[in-house]
């Protein structure tokens, strides 16, 4: 149970960005997106069979030729002391039928994943995930952001378009990131390594859908270009947002009238501390999001 | 060999091998790891407990696995399979063998499909009447099967492995299709100069076709549906679901 280095680059305190699948794909797309947008270059893998069920096998005349596991890989790049790597995983180690990994399998990986960071110098890491919130589909998504210690609040504040836990009315600074994008925040915080998750917002009527939500990538991607340092081209990203968002207006077309009646009200709901108020009362708000918990059963959440 | 298949292929088959060779039971896998163990499932009134059983059939040089399907760590425990047999038992090829679905009546002979780990196992396969030139990737949504991943495995250890799969007809998914396990049975039996006698496997087959005779001449419905899939022609998804289930009520009596 290891790790393959196909090759030892010479890279100077390099940022990780690390990410596996969740709610809408929101961190891994933007992860990938920024991966192919410098073009990373691989490096090396997690040897696969003892985290995940292999994806596919392929048979040619009768023979087993070959069997394929959910690609769980490394990358780098070389940017005149920006430098970065990059690990991305197609799935999460999940057993059973969780869709997030937890558990000695998730811990072993996250540590897998940091000792590789660690060998090649790196000082500062970041996961991507989704923030479900009661946000309209039109709206841009903001970026939830939770550092693994206090020193890095203030850097989380610089970034445009970002709050904090304790922004978000009722939370007090509280919650939970489920799955190895939150997990890794803490096994990064056991090595004494910053780490910060950024995660997009996406509607919350579309979180039980089979469809990624780029919308909350680019915000992701916006946020870390500041964060970086690195002026990222969102060309690709725009184009994917464009493709969804035809999916996404054609679902919303056919909801229920009346819950498409309620959901619009979201366009003017504000529910960080840190919003202008909306044109709408604190009462209204309220039964909005009642209502929205009665048809999807569930409030704000983030993993 | 899985608890979990279709026409009750593979428990059958391992019990009639292990009765017919006086097999005995010389080790288990301890389900810790790899089944969920917080409690027992209870099937037609008996508590279960996952089972992954070895048995010997020595005078014949034979191994007989039989295992629930395992729920997690799944390349471990597929692993600890070979590892037993490679290491302990020295066993020179490995076959897995199940049923799979088939959308066709029961009034064919049964075939046997093969997929093998290597050229020289495929080769061997077609020295017996032996579908073994599928072509096949997973399609988009579906995972491989253990059989698929046991044979991978056992290619990396350099043990010859061939998995046999067997079409049985989806009305006998949940019954048992003796003319499925004898197809397989008779190949083991040639393989590897096993002696089996088929008599009593023959006089179920023969019995469960007499009631089967039966259902379709009490019942037209299920005749019309029957002699449409000897005509080749699909079956609606209601036809299909009443099929299957008066037969599994009539079979079931």
């Amino acid at each position: 149970m290891g790790v393959i280095l196909h090759r030892e680059p010479e890279l100077e305190n390099p940022t990780l960005l690390a990410c596996w699948p969740g709610i809408g794909n929101i961190g891994i797309i933007a992860f990938d997106t920024l991966k192919n947008e410098v073009e990373a270059e691989e490096f090396g893998e997690i040897e696969p069979w003892d985290y995940y069920y292999p994806s596919k096998v392929s048979i040619v005349d009768g023979v087993i030729n070959d069997i394929e596991f959910p690609a769980c890989k490394f990358y780098f790049k070389k940017m005149d002391g920006k430098d970065l790597l990059f690990f991305i995983g197609e799935e999460q180690p999940a057993e059973g039928r969780r869709t997030y990994a937890e558990g000695e399998k998730a811990y072993k990986m996250a540590n897998l994943v940091l000792d590789v960071a660690e060998k090649f110098g790196c000082k500062k890491v970041y996961t991507s995930g989704a923030a479900v919130a009661p946000i309209h589909h039109t709206v841009k998504p903001r970026v939830w952001a939770v550092p693994n210690n206090k020193k890095l609040i203030s850097e989380v504040r610089s970034y445009s378009n970002t709050i904090l836990m304790s922004d978000i009315e009722e939370r007090g600074g509280q919650g939970n990131i489920t799955g190895l994008n939150g997990l890794l925040l803490g096994v990064a915080k056991k090595r004494n390594i910053d780490a910060i998750c950024v995660m997009g917002e996406i509607p919350i009527y579309l979180q039980g859908f089979p469809f990624p939500y780029p919308k909350a990538s680019w915000s992701i991607l916006e946020v870390l270009s500041t964060a970086l340092d690195i002026k990222i081209e969102m060309d690709a990203i725009n184009s994917l947002i464009i493709t969804h968002e035809n999916d996404i207006e054609e679902l919303y077309k056919r909801f229920p009238d009346d819950m498409r009646e309620q959901l619009d009200k979201l366009k003017d709901v504000t529910y960080g501390k840190v919003a202008e108020p909306g044109p709408i009362t604190e009462e209204d708000k309220k039964r909005i999001l009642e209502d929205i918990d009665k048809f999807f059963g569930k409030g704000p959440t983030e993993g | 060999m899985w608890n979990e298949d279709v026409g009750r292929l593979g428990p059958a088959v391992t019990d009639y091998l292990v009765r017919a060779l006086s097999g005995e039971e010389f080790a288990q896998i301890e389900p810790t790891y790899f089944f969920p163990l917080g409690g027992v499932a209870v099937d037609n009134d008996i508590a279960q407990f996952p089972e992954s059983r070895f048995f010997c059939c020595e005078e014949k040089k034979l191994i007989v696995f039989r295992s629930n399907s395992p729920r997690s760590e799944w390349y471990r425990f597929l692993d600890t399979i070979l590892e037993i047999g490679q290491h302990y038992c020295n066993v020179k090829q490995v076959f897995a063998i199940g049923g799979m679905i088939y959308m066709g009546p029961h009034t064919v002979p049964r075939q046997l499909l093969g997929v093998s780990n290597t050229k020289e196992m495929r080769q061997t396969l077609g020295h017996y009447n032996i579908t073994c030139d599928l072509n096949y990737d997973t399609p988009q949504g579906q995972r491989p099967t253990l059989n698929s991943y046991l044979m991978w495995i056992a290619k990396r250890r350099s043990i010859p492995s061939a998995s046999l799969w067997v079409p049985i007809p989806f009305y006998f998914v949940e019954l048992d299709d003796p003319r499925a396990w004898i197809k397989v049975l008779q190949f083991l039996n040639t393989h590897i100069n096993l002696g089996l006698d088929f008599a009593e496997l023959d006089e179920y087959a023969k019995k469960l076709n007499e009631r089967m005779a039966q259902l379709r001449q009490r019942s037209p419905d299920i005749e019309s549906s029957i002699q449409k899939l000897e005509s080749n022609i699909m079956l609606t998804q209601v036809e299909s679901e009443q099929l299957a289930s008066e037969v599994y009520q009539f079979l079931s009596e």
